[in-house]
């Protein structure tokens, strides 16, 4: 007797799903869950929506006119603004911000990646030479990561009293340490071992190994992650502004508190920030784009100087006569041993050179700045650090007149910050995402609009954001969830896109061959595959946003931040330094969960 | 014993099982190769050729059993010592294994690291003896005007003779190759082995060099080593070989009746669980056609 095709379709085995479905699935729910429970536990009401409006309102009256750098605005008493214009001096110096700016961060990053290599070394596992040393530097990188650059600049300040930009420079750079490295490690990791055992066979030491082997593989890599990292520190080196590091970031947080007269600069200093992160978030990803093989169109800069370098020098002499004679090779080695000047030499040793001098006339003018100090560097004051006397030594580390619970309320509000936050990011990229991928927009124009949409919102500083929104919403905890979930979609919106243009297109095709709409390839292709890729890009959203509450926090944005900025201010370093084991231990808990999850869903 | 009667490599009685596995990759093998020797290890992949060679510069420490190389106990050799060993060594990978992003001219020179202290970076930091000799190896490949050009842009046959010259770069006593043109179209192949042969005529190198193709082998090795499932199955000089041998050879080293059979064997076994598969396929079809009736 055959079963009826009903039975047997009950009888059809189902498997039990894999354990990366479950996670991702787990994780999604686990942040709507935890995103509604902060948007509850931060008493998120739209009441006070009219507040706000009025708040904004007040806030362009009093900033208007624009008064842009070099300008100053004086309020008559028929109630008009008079604006003057302050002298070429004035814009001379402001444009010397705008230098020291990007010197710190130049330099920093320069100082970073010089510093990532051998702690990278230490942290990859195919050239670790201990696994203690791996255990180690891993560790370097994830405490580099955990400690905000501003409380390391605070931190250096007050240890070098006097250095100046110089401390600001060796904060930025350890502080990058923390990613640079990482990522460099990954690098070593992926490097084709075949070469390096090669150089080990003919008889290399380790050092010779590592630089002749490994270093030449992974260059590209670790050049593409600190220009990537500078131009990070760009938008984070605003912050540093507020702890009275000199550059635009201290420009703005001087005109917020200088009233209306200072009311009036700070819409244009914003301007020139962000139009400044989006020309060198622009630089820098074309040289990323060069350096990892895109062909160039040879209309670059670079492309303009060398050529017209080649047009003025006379035609490159090949080196070899190859009807020469035997006799004649030892004339031929000799030839051979100067490299003739070809166009693509040409062309390496010019953005080589370009690069140096850049770099040291960071260094230099860093060094120049009247505020710097380099001597102070080398003075070493062990009574600062640990002395009873003095209220402000770091050992040992109190919660000063908190309890525990305070502390852990502070925690809380964190973390709240930082799943509301994911959970709007995610809530607004799961449209501006699809719409910016090649394959899911319905025409070019919306996929380039809402590529730039994304990429406006990553130029825009975190900060600047937050400091937008404590302006509508008033201090505290609001301001911050708005700022890091509208300043994420850039980022997620970028990463949703890019891992949807990534899929498969084999599914998709077929299912638009047998008649599907584009809505329906949508939901039976592009989602289901590239579900993995958008768990783990969320992941690493939360991640970061756990980073950016704690920051947000000094400014004014609620939270653990809030208790570092206070006792900051005090400089009572034995409470920040609690309070900073507190962010490290919350980072770690974090961090190894989202790479647990991450290496789940694969 | 003067140091000319120091066998070049001698092996005795070596096993290797990594670790993590259970199958041996090497069992029981002794052999003794003298000094301007050509040996060709023959076998088939996966018959521990390799495995075999990376003994011989202590790529790989031997489970049981000891490797003598140029008259010295390679497990023995620590730090400088076995750094001095491998630098008279040279070693020739399949894969050529150059490192891509760096001049030819600086692979060459990688050649004499074993001589020098400390990492080098740039071909400026070698001294300018040391570029003229790497030049002149250059030429001797007939690569001169590639020297400036990036390893990875040359082709397969180009990059193995840069690789040669690497190896020439260490004035090496004992050549190894491992499968040197397994990754070669015919005609770069034949040019690579010619080379090969002649440099080892040149400076009366000893060489042990890893082959699967037994034709090649034939024409080109003074001596023959079978090898099979890590054990030595064969030990012969190709000088007289007749045709017949060549055959019998190729039986004992490729492929034996045994293992023919166990191939034809597990086709059959395929063949009938696609067909059962056909078959329940059918009958549900069938079912399906008898439930809409």
């Amino acid at each position: 007797m055959t079963a009826t095709l009903g039975e047997r379709i009950a009888k059809v085995p189902r498997p039990r799903p894999r354990a990366s479905t479950i996670t991702a699935y787990a994780v999604i729910i686990g942040i709507v869950v935890l995103g509604v429970w902060s948007f509850i536990g931060l008493e998120y009401n739209f009441q006070n929506l009219e507040r706000t409006i009025a708040n904004l309102q007040r806030f362009f009256t009093s900033a208007t006119p624009l008064v842009w750098p070099g300008f100053d605005s004086n309020k008559l008493p028929d109630g008009t603004v008079e604006i003057t214009f302050q002298g070429w001096g004035a814009v001379g110096n402001f444009v010397g911000r705008i230098a020291i700016t990007l010197s710190i961060v130049l330099a920093g990053t320069a100082l970073a990646a010089v510093l990532s290599i051998p702690v990278a070394y230490g942290a990859a596992r195919n050239t670790s030479p201990h696994p203690t040393v791996l255990a180690a530097c891993r560790g370097i990188g994830v405490l580099a990561r955990a400690i905000p650059d501003v409380v390391l600049v605070t931190f250096l300040a007050y240890l070098w009293f006097g250095a100046g930009t110089l401390a600001a420079i060796v904060a930025v750079g350890l502080h990058s340490v923390g990613m640079i490295s990482k990522m460099m490690a990954d690098a070593i990791e992926q490097t084709d071992e075949g070469p390096a055992t090669a150089v080990k066979a003919v008889g290399a030491s380790k050092p010779q190994q590592f630089w002749s082997g490994i270093v030449p593989q992974a260059l590209p890599a670790w050049i593409a992650v600190s220009l990537h990292r500078a131009d990070i520190n760009l938008r984070s080196t605003v912050i540093l502004g507020v702890v009275g590091v000199v550059g635009l970031g201290y420009d703005l947080f001087q005109s917020l508190h200088a009233g209306p007269a200072g009311m009036r600069r700070s819409i244009p200093l914003v301007i020139i920030i962000v139009v400044l992160c989006i020309i060198f978030e622009i630089v820098s990803s074309v040289l990323r784009a060069r350096l990892l093989g895109v062909r160039p169109t040879g209309r670059g800069l670079g492309d303009l100087a060398v050529r017209r370098a080649a047009a003025a020098s006379p035609a490159v002499a090949t080196f070899i006569d190859r009807g020469a004679p035997k006799a004649a090779q030892n004339a031929r080695l000799e030839a051979a041993l100067h490299r003739p000047w070809t166009r693509e030499r040409m062309q390496t040793t010019t953005w080589i050179w370009l690069a140096v001098v850049i770099l040291v006339g960071a260094f230099v003018f860093a060094a120049l700045d009247p505020a710097s100090n380099w001597a102070k560097l080398f003075v070493w004051r062990p009574d600062l650090l640990v002395n009873p006397a003095l209220d402000i030594a770091i050992w040992p580390p109190t919660f000063g007149s908190r309890d525990f619970g305070d502390v852990l309320a502070a925690v809380v509000t964190t973390v709240q910050v930082a799943f509301a936050a994911t959970l709007m990011s995610a809530v607004i990229s799961a449209f501006v995402g699809p719409l910016a991928a090649r394959n899911v927009a319905p025409n070019s124009a919306v996929r380039s609009f809402f590529r730039v949409f994304t990429l406006f919102f990553r130029a825009i500083p975190e900060l600047v954001l937050a400091i937008f929104f404590i302006i509508a919403t008033g201090l505290g905890p609001q301001a911050g969830t708005l700022a890091l979930g509208i300043g994420g979609v850039g980022l997620l919106g970028k990463l949703i896109a890019d891992s949807m243009e990534e899929v498969p297109n084999g599914p998709e095709r077929a299912i638009s061959t047998v008649g599907g709409t584009r809505l329906q390839v949508f939901f039976a292709s592009t989602v289901p595959l590239s579900i993995p890729s958008l768990v783990s890009h969320l992941m690493y959203v939360l991640e970061q946003n756990i980073r950016s509450a704690t920051l947000l926090g000094i400014v004014g944005g609620g939270g653990i931040g809030f208790l570092v900025l206070n006792a900051l201010e005090a400089r009572h370093f034995d409470q920040v330094i609690a309070f900073v084991l507190i962010i490290i231990a919350l980072v770690v808990v974090v961090e190894s969960v989202s790479v647990a999850i991450r290496r789940a869903v694969r | 014993m003067t140091i000319d009667d120091t066998p070049a490599v001698r092996i005795s009685d070596l096993g290797k099982t990594y670790p993590g596995t259970s199958n041996p990759a090497l069992t029981g093998v002794s052999l003794t190769v003298q000094p301007g020797e050509i040996a060709v290890l023959l076998g088939l992949s996966g018959s521990g050729k390799s495995t075999l060679l990376r003994h011989l510069n202590g790529l790989e420490t031997p489970t049981t059993g000891s490797v003598e190389t140029l008259g010295l106990d390679v497990a023995r050799q620590k730090g400088r010592a076995l750094r001095e060993l491998r630098g008279r060594v040279g070693f020739i990978f399949q894969q050529f294994e150059l490192v891509g992003p760096l001049t030819v001219l600086e692979n060459v020179l990688t050649g004499s690291l074993a001589t020098r202290r400390g990492p080098h970076i740039g071909i400026r930091s070698y001294p300018k003896d040391l570029r003229l000799k790497a030049l002149g190896h250059l030429d001797r490949v007939g690569l001169l005007e590639r020297t400036y050009q990036r390893a990875d842009t040359l082709s397969g046959g180009q990059q193995q003779r840069v690789a040669i010259a690497r190896a020439l770069m260490q004035d090496p006593e004992l050549l190894l190759a491992d499968e040197p043109v397994a990754s070669l179209d015919p005609e770069s192949s034949s040019q690579v082995m010619a080379l090969i042969r002649e440099i080892a005529a040149e400076r009366s190198l000893t060489v042990v060099c890893s082959l699967h193709q037994v034709d090649v082998a034939l024409g080109w090795g003074d001596r023959i080593i079978g090898l099979r499932a890590g054990e030595i199955v064969l030990d012969t000089t190709t000088d007289g070989l007749s045709k017949d041998q060549v055959m019998e050879i190729y039986g004992r080293v490729a492929v034996t009746t045994t293992e023919l059979t166990a191939i034809t064997t597990e086709l059959a076994e395929a063949r009938e669980q696609v067909l059962s598969a056909e078959l329940r396929r059918m009958s549900a079809d069938f079912d399906a056609d008898g439930d809409r009736q």
